[in-house]
């Protein structure tokens, strides 16, 4: 038996050890386009700030293929899926067979397509390569632009400034910072703190335009004709699911690869997992792409059960669970934080909480400045029951995890 | 593996478990040098009131742990004793408090200035192998056995995983 993975990321190794384990007589194979063992992705930001080194944010320990008996073909892209034939086709020509397969190959960033945007000193952020070259660039750089005012995008601007580059101005499209995460009210605080690390923004506008190439001034254009100079240029606009390869080979394709609760693709003996499929969102029942380190993992390890020949079942998860902390500011965002049912919001200094609710449930909360015990609050909107007696503990902010035990 | 087993009905909220565990870890292990220790040692187990039930929690050691899946920087691991924890593994913890987001039982602390989530270590076993919570509980409402010694129903009195209840994307 030859089980074969496409990617080294999070749902890629995840599901290499989970058949390895069960599955001790099975050939394991992992192929990545990128170089080296896998590496803890949502690390990279401390590479380009200059913190961390590549090899320090390795996510296995030192000789983990070896002892898993797991072979990892780095640095060699998969350019075609053969179904029928069971068969997949590298870049240099070779050709691999397999039993099973398991597409975990990911997201890309976005770019738009503004003139310019293929300019060099343009960077998206996804790989710890791009990380160790954009930071190289911005320690020659007196000043940067970053489009987009997401997670990624935030984590950039922070690391940025870390690298010294004196001007660093974060163009956001909304109204205020991480739309998909805080209101208004929760993203003031993580700004205040962005901002007294000297980080600007201005709101309402994006970028029309990029000009200049390595010699000459590089400028970025603004919607409404402004021009920011920009020594370097990151974009953050979110990531569109590596689907590629299945679609070509015919398989369904939505928000992401089509998947069934045994994380099957509609291809007959392949599976995929982690951001380049698509999930349905347990709080909504919408169909949305999986873009979460943790969605990964969990789809990894059930993937590579069901390869393994152990069926289990994927159900729908929750698809928003933000946990960050910029400078001395933590915050928590799970589930359904648009509040367009009842909402309960607490401030005090710079501590702020909201919960939302609808018909008795909770669905989804935001936690800024003091996070302690917001995994019972997930657990609740996980659960999805009535909350009866216990919403007044949660106004209170005195709930327990004992308060669940005997909730029935 | 030996868990610690809640019997809540012997539980008198006196709190012993809470400050053995502080001390337990603080520099000096020892009571009144704790107190004046510049930061003050943070204990990993929590006395609630749920109705008219006190019952002590502390991390469960989840066999598929969610604060080990939600890790993104591989911290969060499981000794081969199978204790659950972010000190001594493959990587560093950098406080991005995904594990506190995802912990049902809500024992996973923020230690926001030193940017480390600090929980249960069982890093306090004695002489005996006794974690010092249970060692502490005048009123046995804290044991420290294997599981599997437990009959069913005996077992039915002590809490037993919430995680693995409330997980909903297992079998
Ligand atoms: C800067 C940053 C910060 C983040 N922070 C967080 C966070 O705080 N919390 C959170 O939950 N998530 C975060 N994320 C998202 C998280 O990193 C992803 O959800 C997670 O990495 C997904 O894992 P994956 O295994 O599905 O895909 P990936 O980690 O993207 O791995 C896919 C792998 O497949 C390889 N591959 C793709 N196509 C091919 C091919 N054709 N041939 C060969 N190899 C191929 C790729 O090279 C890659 O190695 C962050 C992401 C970034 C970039």
């Amino acid at each position: 038996m030859h089980l074969v993975i496409i990617g080294n990321g999070a749902a890629g190794i995840t599901a290499a050890r989970t058949a390895r384990e069960l599955l001790p007589s099975a050939r394991v194979t992992v192929i990545s386009d990128e170089p080296g063992p896998a590496y803890a992705r949502c690390l990279i930001p401390e590479v380009l700030a200059g913190d961390r080194d590549p090899r320090s944010i390795s996510f296995v320990p030192p000789g983990f293929y070896r002892e898993h008996r797991i072979s990892l073909l780095s640095g060699r892209l998969v350019v075609s899926l053969d179904a029928v034939g069971r068969r997949l086709t590298l870049e240099d020509g070779e050709t691999i067979s397999y039993d099973r397969l398991l597409v975990a190959t990911g997201a890309s960033p976005v770019l738009p397509d503004w003139p310019g945007a293929d300019l060099p000193g343009v960077f998206t952020l996804r790989t710890v390569a791009q990380a160790a070259t954009a930071g190289e660039a911005a320690r020659r750089c007196a000043s940067a632009v970053v489009a987009g005012g997401g997670l990624v995008s935030l984590k950039a601007a922070w690391a940025l400034k870390r690298c010294g580059v004196a001007e660093v101005t974060v163009v956001v499209k909304s109204p205020h910072l991480l739309v998909r995460q805080l209101d208004e009210q929760g993203a003031a605080l993580v700004q205040r703190e962005l901002s007294r690390a000297g980080i600007k923004f201005l709101f309402g506008l994006d970028l029309a335009a990029i000009t200049g190439g390595a010699g000459g001034r590089r400028q970025v254009e603004l919607e409404d004709g402004r021009t920011l100079p920009a020594g370097l240029v990151l974009v953050g606009k979110g990531v569109r699911p590596n689907v590629q390869l299945v679609r070509r080979a015919g398989g369904r394709v939505g928000q992401g690869i089509t998947v069934n609760e045994r994380l099957e693709t509609t291809l007959p003996g392949v599976y995929a997992a982690g951001d380049c499929v698509e999930v349905q969102d347990l709080l909504t029942g919408a169909k949305t792409n999986s873009a979460l380190w943790t969605l990964a993992v969990e789809q990894g390890r059930i993937a590579g059960c069901n390869m393994a020949g152990r069926p289990r079942r994927y159900s729908p998860p929750l698809t928003r669970l933000y946990a960050a902390q910029f400078g001395s500011v933590p915050f928590v965002s799970v589930g359904d934080v648009r509040g367009d049912g009842e909402t309960a919001a607490f401030q005090k200094d710079r501590v702020y909480r909201k919960l939302c609710f609808r018909e008795d449930r909770l669905v989804g909360f935001i936690m800024v400045g003091w996070v302690e015990r917001a995994g019972i609050y997930t657990a609740l909107v996980r659960r999805g029951r009535p909350l009866g007696r216990l919403k007044q503990k949660l106004l209170d902010g005195t709930v327990s995890a004992a308060d669940l035990m005997v909730m029935k | 593996m030996k868990e610690v087993l809640v019997n809540a009905e012997r539980c008198l909220g006196c709190r012993s478990c809470e400050l053995a565990c502080a001390v337990a870890h603080s520099d000096s292990k020892n009571l009144l040098s704790a107190l004046g220790e510049e930061k003050k040692p943070l204990k990993r187990i929590f006395v609630h009131q749920a109705r008219d039930k006190k019952i002590p929690l502390s991390c469960r050691h989840c066999e598929e742990a969610p604060c080990v899946d939600a890790c993104i920087t591989g911290a969060m691991h499981r000794t081969p004793e199978g204790v659950v924890t972010n000190v001594g593994g493959p990587a560093e913890c950098t406080g991005c408090w995904m594990c506190v987001m995802v912990c049902p039982y809500g024992v996973i602390r923020s230690d926001k200035e030193r940017r480390l989530a600090v929980k249960c270590d069982r890093a306090c076993l004695d002489e005996v192998e006794e974690p010092e919570c249970v060692r502490a509980c005048p009123t046995g409402a804290l044991v420290f056995a294997e599981v599997d010694d437990y009959s069913r129903d005996r077992r039915q009195r002590f809490l037993v995983c919430l995680a693995r209840s409330m997980d909903t994307s297992s079998v």
